[in-house]
């Protein structure tokens, strides 16, 4: 402990301590505003005189506000685009570290420009694309689009984080495997994915919260009845007479499905993140 | 001969759920954007390649339109404001942040959570949370400038006129004579450095760790105080975290749309309106107006931008790839 502390440290936690209370305010904001009658918010939420509790506005929110609904909408896109993503994009990535094939770097640099190019470039023709080919109306026609859009787009992703995570897993044990004849779905399903499964639980997590955070393509595409809780929420908010207590409440329902995974599996996330820094 | 040709044959199947989904919902939509920026087209009677019969083709008609549109150049000032200002402000931030972090050894994990929380909040909630902390009546932030009796106050200092209170809609501007600029696009960008300093806290808290101790131990034994150990060897050291940083937030910041979509909705007027939320207007606000197709000559004009912007930076994710 020889650290000479000139900075002082005494000073750092004060101002650390003073920006983690900015910090906060906002979750303060809008818990309190969700568990609170709006009419005690109205006074200022600090103000913790006579306050009572109150999960009126989850009631109100799920049923009034639909956002029942859109929350099991958001659980049925996010559940399956982030299957999909990660299944597609594991046999891919397997493809790109463990074989040679012609316009191997041509459709690799297809896929990692996909990171950089925004959504918008997508976007608008996927409307009428969809309406060809029968994804705009129906029951679960529209969930499948937006699965099959939200795969594409991952992909350039799936296939950078998993193709990390994969080429870290021993050459010498996949080839031995070939070596004892087994084909490439065999390396691939016995050897590569339970050695990289670490690494495709974190890129799972960040898809996760990619998809369930989406609004420009859920705003986009789908119509009332399929809608993501993020459109839901951003529809609240843009209402003319809009009610704070309920959109705080179905703030808080979008919020913590990604929260909660972040928080349990902490470990895969941040090591997800790093993919691509840290080899 | 058979075994070579079905080796070889692999890789593709290995590829083809992937591709297939990639070609149809990502190669194809893209080309369709470029191709019908072309043409004049709207949703509700689109441009298809194979109906020659219907295609209005106005060769750059669309890009001449969009350039010549002032409310073009209105999103592309906004954006740049953000371009500007939220890249530098968050990793700057999110840098002195970790730093400060990483000099608390004890409560490093309680601080280090509060700011990277955020992180998994989605920028439409993120929008929400902060509409609320800036609600004129009831908002948190009112409230402190009005402990200070500053609520309500104005300041007019040469080029710089601000108002405090209606957070979301008059907040002033600063006039740098060819353009004003609305600083209410300040306070939509908040929300977004909120959010996102905790992928830059991560990011630099990943880099600080790898950082080798007996350097920083061997300066300070030699006299160098805390601040001349984090400008000479702790800041070198994270300059490529820095460079993956800003590189993504400078992507978020051109392709913004979720933040401003629910804290103002490119309001008052035009004066946060971003190039993604103009483009999303000309193409689907009013399904039958044909300007479609000034919608995707934005979106290429964007999608360039962002090309040769981030090149060097997938440069050297393919040269990781090839290594």
């Amino acid at each position: 402990m020889a650290r000479p502390r000139r900075l002082g440290t005494a000073a750092i936690y004060a101002v650390l301590t003073l920006l983690s209370i900015v910090w906060l305010v906002p979750v303060m904001t809008v818990v309190m505003t969700a568990v609170r009658p709006f009419a005690e918010i109205r006074e200022g939420w600090w103000n913790l005189a006579g306050a009572s509790l109150t999960l009126d506005n989850f009631g109100r929110a799920w049923q009034e506000a639909g956002l029942a609904g859109k929350t099991m909408n958001s659980l049925i896109i996010t559940g399956f685009s982030v299957a999909s993503t990660v299944a597609v994009g594991a046999l891919a990535a397997y493809a790109f570290t463990r074989m040679r094939f012609r316009g191997r770097g041509l459709l690799y640099f297809l896929l990692i420009t996909t990171m950089i190019v925004p959504v918008q470039i997508i976007l608008i023709p996927l409307l009428p694309w969809f309406r060809a080919l029968g994804f705009s109306e129906g029951s679960w026609q529209p969930f499948l689009g937006m699965v099959l859009v939200h795969t594409g787009f991952g992909l350039g992703w799936a296939v950078f984080m998993l193709g990390g995570f994969f080429a870290s897993v021993p050459r010498e044990l996949t080839e031995a495997g070939q070596v004892d004849g087994a084909g490439h779905l065999d390396v691939f399903r016995r050897i590569v994915l339970p050695l990289a499964l670490p690494g495709i639980v974190s890129f799972a997590i960040i898809d996760f919260v990619f998809v369930w955070n989406d609004l420009l393509l859920g705003l986009t595409l789908l119509d009332q009845e399929h809608q993501p809780l993020t459109v839901g929420i951003a529809n609240l908010q843009s209402a003319h007479l809009a009610r704070q207590d309920v959109i705080s409440a179905g703030a808080l329902l979008a919020i913590l499905p990604p929260l909660v995974l972040f928080v349990v599996l902490n470990r895969f996330y941040v090591r997800g993140l790093f993919a691509g820094s840290v080899k | 001969m058979q075994q070579a040709g079905r080796a070889r044959a692999v890789p593709y199947l290995f590829l083809l759920p992937a591709l297939a989904a990639f070609a149809l919902f990502y190669l194809w939509p893209a080309l369709n954007t470029i191709l019908s920026s072309f043409f004049r087209w709207s949703v509700l009677s689109p441009w298809t390649v194979v109906d020659p019969g219907r295609w209005q083709f106005v060769g750059l008609g669309n890009y001449l339109e969009v350039l010549g549109d002032g409310r073009f150049w209105n999103a592309v000032r906004n954006t740049l404001i953000w371009l500007v200002i939220f890249p530098i402000v968050t990793t700057a931030f999110s840098l002195a942040v970790a730093v400060l972090v990483w000099e608390t050894a004890r409560a490093a994990r309680i601080f280090r959570t509060v700011f990277v929380l955020p992180m998994t909040v989605s920028l439409t909630a993120a929008g929400v949370l902060w509409a609320l902390v800036y609600n004129p009546d009831f908002g948190a932030l009112s409230a402190a400038i009005g402990v200070v009796g500053l609520d309500g106050a104005r300041l007019d200092l040469g080029p710089l006129h601000l108002r405090l209170g209606e957070w979301l809609s008059d907040v002033g501007s600063l006039s740098l004579g060819i353009t004003q600029i609305p600083l209410v696009n300040l306070t939509v960008i908040a929300p977004a450095f909120w959010a996102l300093t905790g992928f830059g806290v991560i990011s630099f808290t990943a880099g600080l760790t790898a950082l080798n101790p007996e350097l920083v131990e061997a300066a300070r034994v030699e006299g160098a105080n805390a601040f001349q150990v984090v400008r000479h060897i702790v800041v070198p050291s994270l300059r490529p975290a820095m460079v993956i940083v800003a590189v993504v937030f400078v992507i978020y910041a051109l392709r913004t749309f979720d933040v401003v979509w629910v804290t103002t909705n490119g309001g008052p007027g035009t004066d946060t309106e971003v190039v993604a939320i103009l483009l999303w207007r000309e193409a689907l606000a009013f399904f039958d107006t044909p300007s479609a197709g000034q919608a995707t000559a934005i979106a290429v004009l964007l999608s360039g931008l962002m090309v040769v912007g981030a090149y060097p930076y997938l440069r050297s994710l393919l040269r990781e790839a090839e290594a």
